[in-house]
């Protein structure tokens, strides 16, 4: 009985948790679910992203996306797992709206990364990090 | 015979014209429009503002707001006496800049050697760009007010000294960045000294030219080794001062930028480096410092 009276407390805590951590869905306007990759296959712009990558996003994403950065334990939102197929599914252009305006712990980058050519070559990075 | 002459010749025509359509479509696949790209400034050459002792012809976006903390240890030959400078008197600079306006750096201090507080200002004259500027240049200069008790000085004016420099950058290949400065000081009260006849003689010229050469080594996205030069030029009475060799390490994150390094100056406050270094690398005079940025994009 005193077991249940404490492994029961402890299991809800987890549940609640876990569903905290758990990503809710995060809706992509139109616009850019439709909006065309400018640099879609451009080696150049492949290099400049993993250097973006590299500064910007490593700290939570993990050199591989795979969401295991070293910040990444301390956040509210779990970061996905951006080598997974269901996520390199999305077109480019929800990749391009998500980075630039960013939602709770994932910051807007359109002040730091102020041009569009440069969130073009950091999708362009994270499209490499497809299994 | 004749139909069949025809039936055969319009077969070939149907399949000359699909295999001249597939040719066709496959070479259009094989030879997809290269993407034209805007010419931009190269990025990335340094990783920040400051490079050491020195400044970097960088200037952050508009809008970033940066705070700054700046550290110099005691020199190491003490050795372990006082671990090699780090529990020796250390100088200590706090500081916070802004973008107001693109390409246009402006930097305001406290420092602990002589209380000095240091206004300053840099602007990216050019930024290398392929095919159109091969170089970076920028412009900084500062005015430094000795904040200490008026005792120490004869008039008010003699507080103030004044640093500007140019520097010249170039990103050589996408690990290696070099830069060279060319700078002058001026402090508007040296030190004298009473002559023989009675006359008072400066120790010093109150200016001061220096050149410096500076290197950035990449040797990951974030990690660079770092490493500089500075010369100076001019020649005074006495009291000339030394060289700088100054060689470490920088790490860069999205809003940080840490460098850890040894040197010979102990000053922050560029011209009181120029004019006052009596570190002498020859006898190892080395002191380890640091400087960390933050910055915010507003």
């Amino acid at each position: 009985m005193k077991v249940y009276k404490i492994l029961l407390p402890l299991l809800f805590v987890v549940a609640v948790g876990f569903k905290y951590r758990q990503t809710d869905p995060w809706p992509v306007p139109d616009n850019y679910l439709k909006m065309a990759n400018p640099l879609k296959g451009d080696a150049a712009s492949v290099a400049d992203g993993k250097q973006l990558w590299m500064q910007h996003c490593t700290s939570c994403h993990g050199k591989t996306g795979k969401g295991d950065g070293p910040k990444a334990a301390q956040l509210k939102t779990l970061p996905h797992d951006l080598s997974k197929a269901d996520i390199q599914g999305q077109p480019d252009g929800s990749f391009f709206y998500k980075t630039s305006e960013g939602r709770n712990d994932m910051p807007s980058f359109k002040k730091k990364i102020p041009e569009k050519e440069d969130i073009w070559s950091l999708v362009n990075y994270i499209r490499t990090l497809k299994k | 015979m004749k139909q069949s002459t025809t039936t055969y010749i319009a077969h070939l025509f149907s399949v000359s014209l699909l295999l001249f359509l597939a040719a066709t479509s496959v070479a259009q696949d094989s030879t997809e429009a290269p993407v034209v790209r805007k010419v931009r400034p190269v990025k990335n050459t340094f990783g920040g503002v400051y490079f050491m002792d020195n400044q970097t012809t960088m200037v952050p976006i508009k809008g970033s707001m940066q705070m700054e903390i700046q550290h110099r240890f005691g020199v190491v030959t003490n050795g372990s006496k006082d671990l090699y400078g780090i529990f020796a008197p250390a100088n200590i600079r706090l500081g916070m800049s802004y973008v107001p306006i693109k390409n246009l750096f402006i930097d305001a201090g406290i420092v602990k050697e002589k209380m000095q507080v240091d206004l300053d200002a840099k602007y990216a004259i050019m930024q290398e760009t392929p095919g159109k500027y091969p170089v970076s240049i920028s412009a900084f200069g500062n005015v430094v007010i000795d904040t200490r008790n008026k005792s120490n000085f004869l008039y008010a004016v003699n507080r103030f000294s004044y640093f500007s420099e140019l520097m010249v950058a170039r990103k050589v290949t996408e690990t290696f960045s070099a830069q060279v400065c060319g700078s002058l000081a001026w402090m508007n009260n040296v030190e004298g000294y009473v002559d023989t006849e009675g006359k008072i003689q400066p120790k010093m010229k109150n200016y001061q030219f220096d050149v410096s050469l500076l290197g950035r080594y990449r040797i990951s996205p974030k990690s660079s080794v770092i490493a500089g030069y500075e010369q100076p030029l001019t020649q005074h009475p006495t009291n000339n001062p030394h060289p700088n060799i100054c060689f470490g390490f920088e790490t860069i994150t999205s809003s940080h930028t840490f460098q850890v390094f040894a040197g010979n100056y102990y000053s922050i406050i560029p011209q009181n480096n120029s004019f006052y270094n009596q570190n002498d690398y020859t006898k190892g005079q080395f002191l380890i410092g640091f400087n960390i940025t933050r910055l915010w994009n507003f």
